[in-house]
């Protein structure tokens, strides 16, 4: 039990970094990429290859940078055009990733995968307490992850993104490199997501091209709306929560005798299309909405800010 | 050889036009990438296998209410979904209709099932002609696609409907003022949209099989194609899909054919880079 209970707060931890990748290109920058699978492969891929070679700790900064590049290439091809060109472009990066992944046997092992990643400390931990010592380690990666983004958030940068995001013509009014700061923005996100590729192949010490699809930038989707948009503590506890509901649906074998595999994984599937749909049309913003931090409500006398609070959704509808 | 391949090439990017249609219109008249049309296609292709084989229609008919069918869930999705997200932006519809897909891929998934089912399609013997290998399906693609653009070619520049959407199209605000009832024409724009992905749902079972992911793999190659000819433009959509379902042929004889599904994703690449506004089309560059 305890080891089950292990596996599943691994899984939920690694959900949480790519959930928290993706609220940072688009909760907080407008960004949409369907690619995320893609990316997170590449980071899987790069650990596994590199971390027999140069040791897991250089293996992830190469995932998170390799990542990162790939985000700066595609965001420079078509993040000066309309948003719906990136969202086209990196569900296209998707597919190319997978194939490649199938097709270069010479070098991912095509469809077989690649075996036997080793995992950090491995030398210093028991093998009985392998699993566990991957769990803190994961967390404690969620952790930091967390604290940079949030810091990002806040920071001049977060602030000048969620400007752009809400109305680009004004930021670029305002002097603000608009295009450079787009590209910055989604190569923070995609080196994140490298970073949870890495700590994917980590964990499985198996990878293969059937265990990055669809099914992972679904569920990134779902636990960014879930969350709310722009709030890193909102898509914590709303990746936590799908991630949670989604193993449960292993028990519906149980429940229900009379499903397959192929109807359960089509329940699974479906099930988070119809909550994407749902949260959008009836909380559109999410669990936790995204702070509004206001320059008045620092200045002025602290009773009047929290007066004119009450106002703020009204006047500021939620963009996304 | 080269020749063969430009036939096979030109029916495929054919197959590619109706989706590619439907996508362009999707974004012309309310101005987001409609992702609903890989589910569409899968729905489409599942609709004619019940109408076909379960319910023992020949193959034209199956086809025509695969299409109405389609159609029929495309207007009620857009009461029940895109409608209401029309307020909120073309994220939330573009994200919604993702979700969408996703909801209609493995609807069909759960009561179908995963295995791979055929078209009860008469088999016959390909012609041969000027030393070309002309399937039976090929005909049949290319007649039915060819008659759907001339038929909604005829809708768009000759017909008070046709008239209004491409008014919506251009300037809502205005369409509105003169009259034109803006949900009306944008229910019946979804109407067509369903029967030209539901018809191309058939067509694609034809050409594969039926399976929950038939939708999924024409996905990029609609896309590409319907940004090739500049999102929004019928004709440039029509074109697009010819120069996707040509190069993704051509491609085969310098690239292995696993990398077939990737040559889209190339053209759009090359496209951006080169023209990003498309061979037809308004400039979209925002910044």
């Amino acid at each position: 039990m305890t080891a089950y209970l292990v596996t599943i707060l691994v899984i939920v931890a690694i959900a949480t970094l790519v959930g928290l990748a993706l609220n940072f290109q688009w909760g907080c920058a407008g960004l949409v990429n369907f690619g995320v699978a893609g990316f997170v492969a590449l980071g899987a891929y790069a650990t596994a290859l590199l971390t027999p070679v140069v040791g897991w700790f250089a293996a992830m900064l190469a995932a998170a940078a390799l990542s990162a590049l790939l985000s700066v290439f595609l965001a420079l091809l078509s993040i000066r055009l309309a948003d719906d060109y990136l969202a086209i472009v990196t569900l296209g990066f998707g597919e190319a990733v997978r194939l490649v992944l199938l097709n270069e046997g010479w070098l991912t092992g095509g469809a077989l995968g690649i075996a036997g990643i080793p995992r950090p400390f491995a030398s210093l931990i028991a093998p009985e307490h392998a699993d566990f010592a991957l769990l803190g380690f994961a967390v404690a990666l969620v952790g930091i992850v967390y604290i940079i983004l949030e810091a990002l958030v806040r920071s001049p940068f977060g602030r000048v993104l969620r400007a752009l995001r809400d109305d680009p013509v004004v930021a670029a009014s305002l002097a603000k490199p608009v295009l450079i700061l787009r590209i910055k923005a989604f190569a923070v996100g995609g080196a994140v997501m490298g970073l949870a590729g890495a700590m994917h192949a980590f964990y499985m010490t198996y990878i293969d091209p059937s265990q990055f699809t669809a099914i992972t930038t679904s569920y990134a989707f779902m636990a960014v709306i879930a969350g709310g948009r722009g709030s890193n503590t909102g898509l914590m506890i709303g990746a936590g929560t799908i991630m949670l509901l989604l193993e449960g649906t292993r028990f519906l074998k149980d429940l229900i005798p009379a499903l397959d595999g192929a109807q359960i994984a089509a329940l699974r599937l479906g099930g988070v299309g119809v909550g994407i749909v749902l949260l959008l049309l009836l909380r559109p913003q999410g669990l936790l909405r995204e702070p509004q931090r206001k320059a008045a409500s620092l200045l002025a006398d602290p009773e009047r800010a929290d007066a004119a609070d009450p106002s703020l959704p009204a006047s500021h509808p939620q963009e996304i | 050889m080269i020749g063969q391949l430009l036939l096979n090439g030109t029916v495929s990017g054919l197959l590619l036009a109706l989706p590619a249609l439907a996508v362009s219109l999707t974004f012309g008249i309310l101005k987001f990438p409609n992702f609903a049309v890989g589910g569409s296609l899968t729905l489409g292709a599942y609709a004619g296998w019940v109408f076909n084989t379960q319910l023992g229609f020949q193959i034209v008919g199956a086809s025509l209410l695969a299409a109405a069918t389609v159609a029929l869930v495309s207007v009620l999705l857009d009461v029940a979904v895109f409608g209401r997200l029309r307020e909120q932006g073309s994220i939330a519809l573009m994200v919604a209709s993702m979700g969408v897909s996703l909801i209609l891929e493995n609807l069909c998934r759960f009561v179908f099932g995963n295995a791979t089912r055929s078209l009860d399609v008469d088999v016959a013997r390909p012609l041969r002609w000027a030393g070309l290998r002309i399937s039976h399906e090929q005909i049949v693609t290319a007649a039915a696609v060819l008659g759907c653009l001339v038929l909604l070619h005829l809708v768009l520049r000759t017909t008070p409907l046709g008239r209004a959407m491409r008014a919506v199209a251009d300037n809502p605000t205005l369409a509105a003022a003169r009259g034109i009832e803006r949900e009306v024409i944008v229910r019946l724009t979804w109407a067509i949209i369903g029967l030209l992905t539901g018809l191309a749902g058939v067509l694609a079972a034809i050409d594969r099989a039926v399976e929950p992911l038939v939708g999924w793999s024409y996905q990029i190659p609609v896309f590409a194609a319907a940004i090739l000819g500049g999102l929004g433009s019928p004709l440039g959509a029509v074109l697009g899909a010819l120069a996707v379902g040509l190069s993704e042929e051509l491609a085969t004889l310098v690239v292995p054919t696993s990398y077939r599904q990737a040559v889209s994703f190339a053209v759009i690449l090359l496209l951006l880079l080169v023209r990003s506004q498309g061979l037809l089309g308004a400039r979209a560059v925002r910044k």
